[in-house]
């Protein structure tokens, strides 16, 4: 660190200064340039999504469609794969940001929404109300984010001891994460076939038959996050220090943790219950993120772009691979996330914890 | 544990004992309470004196069955579990969270779906080649890489087989339909509509395991001071390692492919029985042996009358009875990360 006397005029190394009237914004150069290319190959993706299916349609004939001029494929374009590929993007961001979220604050890349009981929680909750006969998809999405608010309280409530220590976090989450899927199993037993099949695909991440029902609320409830979302961007930074540090710069560390840990949890479950758990999104988006940008935080923009990126081009796998059968989009995202997460294991040092508030005890 | 020389025998016994008493009464618990609640006194005559009345037939008919499996299925998962925690030395080792029930699970599966085998010594092979194969992949990815296998690692390497694993089992089940309906409940891990013909089936498989386990028992005691020590004492830690996860393997398949994946009982039973009879395997491993079935028989009777006339299966059960145990053992414990 320079002295405090000059820290006003120095700029960090790999930072400009943008200047909007009297504000003044630092931006990482290289995190900018990888945003930027993430976003490019995610406006491809998209127009691949849009154009490769059942039927090919050409890249011309889409464009009309978006526009709203006439044209002979305005249904499979902008009725079927229009409303589906919104959803997959909106999902996708919300996972990526979530992840991005929940990563910090446990200072661990393994702690995401799926592996800590959030996802499992929202699944268990929704089942059963498909279970117990609510199957419009109109309401489950209220379900799904009451059942991972509840399951991520109380994982979290019972984690904290004089403090949030990440290990003991994460070990907790994994029980109730195991507790939750067999509990959702059981209600994968009560209902008849047909239900049974319906809550298989959704618990595996699905965008089959999402439309603008579901990108609507979704979109808004985003919208609506955005400033949450600025300010988690900032605090984020805090959280990254070590609690010494954090806390001499008055940080209120308990506070920031835990708002930060809320925002990612609902996040998390609103894109579930949009389109179920659609496995390691969460748990991805940021790793990439974090190794492409090289920034000592991980980048939320970013990471947005490459959920959503992960999502469009597994959907769009998942709907052709194996046609005419179509794979929820989750075994997709599993089949590849699974041996990252593998990787990230193998390749871990010893993980850092957060040691100073432990309360007393070693 | 602070157990006085002089009494350690004594103690150890009379807590085996004991044991055994809570054993008893958990398998007449089983035989007494169901849908149709019988006198202990009619279950005895059923037992002793034959008789065809109502009761007579549904105890030996049905419940008869049902405990001798859940005695099986219950020693066979706690005994994994110990062993499991003494190979890795790890707390929070058990076949569930390092995914080695869910390989068993996938084998079940791919027999079920694509080789059409829907009888318990058919599938009964595969469970026991997804369980190891699990169970191998999950040691390698948390023992590599610096540190070792520590108990996170293990837990995480075990969460990411478990995503990985039901991923295929969805893929398979989203593309044969008809396996579904069959394995959806047997996913659950439940005790009910097992009949006698499984317990002639599954017992040799349960004794190789016993044996297995109990060979390793004096190698384990020496793992646990640490893997130099051990070599010191002259113990083989690889063999041990190797017979130990084996004898593991092969219950965790006894018992996924009996009952299905029954979850927590391989955790909770071993931190159970060291509480009682101290860290010595020789005494441990039996302990968890009668502790076990305790705990999934009780399971599962609590289960049949929750939501009469329905029945809570016992892997709900455990699970929801596990989770409790898991949190106090995290808090209580610092783990090292």
């Amino acid at each position: 660190m320079k002295e405090a006397g000059e820290v006003r005029r120095v700029r960090p190394a790999g930072y400009a200064v943008l200047r909007a009237g009297r504000a003044r914004f630092l931006v990482h150069r290289r995190a900018s340039v990888v945003a930027a290319v993430c976003a490019v190959l995610l406006a491809a993706s998209c127009l691949a999504y849009l154009c490769v299916g059942e039927t090919f349609i050409g890249p011309a004939e889409v464009f009309k469609v978006l526009t709203g001029q006439p044209s002979p494929d305005e249904l499979v374009v902008g009725t079927l794969r229009e409303p589906r590929m919104v959803v997959g993007l909106l999902v996708g961001a919300a996972f990526g940001i979530a992840g991005a979220l929940i990563q910090t604050v446990a200072r661990n890349p393994l702690a995401s929404p799926d592996i800590i009981g959030i996802s499992q929680g929202a699944s268990a909750v929704t089942v059963a109300a498909m279970t117990f006969g609510l199957s419009s998809y109109a309401y489950l999405p209220y379900v799904s984010v009451a059942g991972g608010v509840v399951a991520a309280a109380l994982v979290y409530l019972f984690a904290w001891r004089g403090g949030l220590h990440a290990t003991r976090f994460v070990l907790i989450g994994i029980g109730f994460a195991i507790a939750l899927r067999s509990v959702t199993t059981l209600f994968m037993t009560k209902g008849d076939y047909l239900v049974a099949q319906q809550a298989q695909i959704w618990m595996t991440g699905s965008l089959n038959g999402r439309g603008w029902a579901e990108a609507r609320p979704l979109a808004w409830a985003l919208l609506i996050l955005l400033p949450c979302v600025a300010w988690a961007a900032r605090a984020q930074r805090t959280v990254s220090l070590d609690d010494d540090t954090a806390t001499a710069l008055g940080v209120r560390l308990g506070r920031v943790r835990l708002g930060l840990v809320a925002l990612g949890v609902v996040l998390a479950s609103l894109a579930t219950g949009a389109a179920g758990p659609v496995d390691f999104v969460a748990l991805l988006a940021p790793q990439i993120a974090r190794r492409v940008t090289r920034t000592a935080q991980i980048p939320l923009v970013t990471s947005a772009l490459l959920g959503a990126l992960i999502v469009v081009v597994g959907d769009l796998l998942a709907r052709r691979l194996f046609s005419p059968t179509e794979l929820p989009v989750g075994v997709l995202t599993a089949a590849v996330g699974a041996p990252y997460l593998i990787w990230l294991i193998i390749r871990s040092r010893a993980v850092r914890t957060s040691s100073a508030r432990s309360g007393g005890t070693a | 544990m602070p157990v006085r020389p002089g009494a350690v025998g004594a103690a150890r016994v009379g807590a085996l004992v004991a044991a055994a008493v809570a054993l008893v009464l958990a398998v007449l618990l089983s035989l007494a309470v169901g849908a149709r609640a019988i006198a202990p006194s009619a279950v005895f005559d059923a037992l002793l004196h034959g008789g065809h009345s109502n009761a007579a037939e549904v105890v030996r008919g049905l419940r008869v069955p049902r405990t001798v499996v859940g005695v099986m299925v219950g020693a066979a998962l706690a005994l994994a579990g110990t062993v499991l925690q003494g190979i890795t030395r790890n707390p929070i080792a058990d076949p569930g969270i390092l995914g080695i029930s869910q390989g068993a699970s996938v084998g079940v599966v791919l027999a079920i779906a694509y080789l059409g085998i829907h009888t318990l010594t058919g599938y009964v092979w595969f469970a026991f080649a997804g369980a190891g194969i699990a169970a191998v992949a999950v040691y390698a990815i948390a023992a590599s890489g610096r540190g070792g296998a520590t108990p996170v690692k293990l837990a995480l390497g075990g969460a990411a087989i478990n995503a990985l694993l039901v991923s295929v089992t969805t893929a398979v089940l989203t593309t044969k339909a008809s396996a579904l309906d069959e394995f959806r409940f047997w996913q659950v891990g439940s005790l009910s509509g097992r009949d006698a013909d499984l317990i002639g089936q599954i017992w040799p498989f349960l004794l190789v395991g016993v044996v297995l386990v109990l060979s390793v028992a004096r190698g384990l005691d020496a793992l646990a001071l640490g893997e130099d020590v051990a070599k010191g004492l002259g113990q083989r830690v690889a063999t041990v390692r190797i017979v130990g996860g084996l004898g593991a393997t092969v219950l965790t398949g006894v018992g996924v492919a009996a009952a299905g994946p029954i979850a927590f009982i391989g955790l909770a039973v071993p931190h159970i029985a060291r509480a009682v009879v101290g860290s010595d395997h020789r005494w441990l491993l039996p302990m968890a042996a009668l502790i076990g079935p305790v705990m999934l028989l009780v399971s599962d009777t609590i289960g049949r009358i929750v939501f009469p006339p329905s029945e809570v299966p016992a892997g709900v059960m455990t699970a929801l009875l596990g989770v409790p145990f898991l949190v106090t053992l995290v808090r209580r414990k610092a783990v090292p990360a």
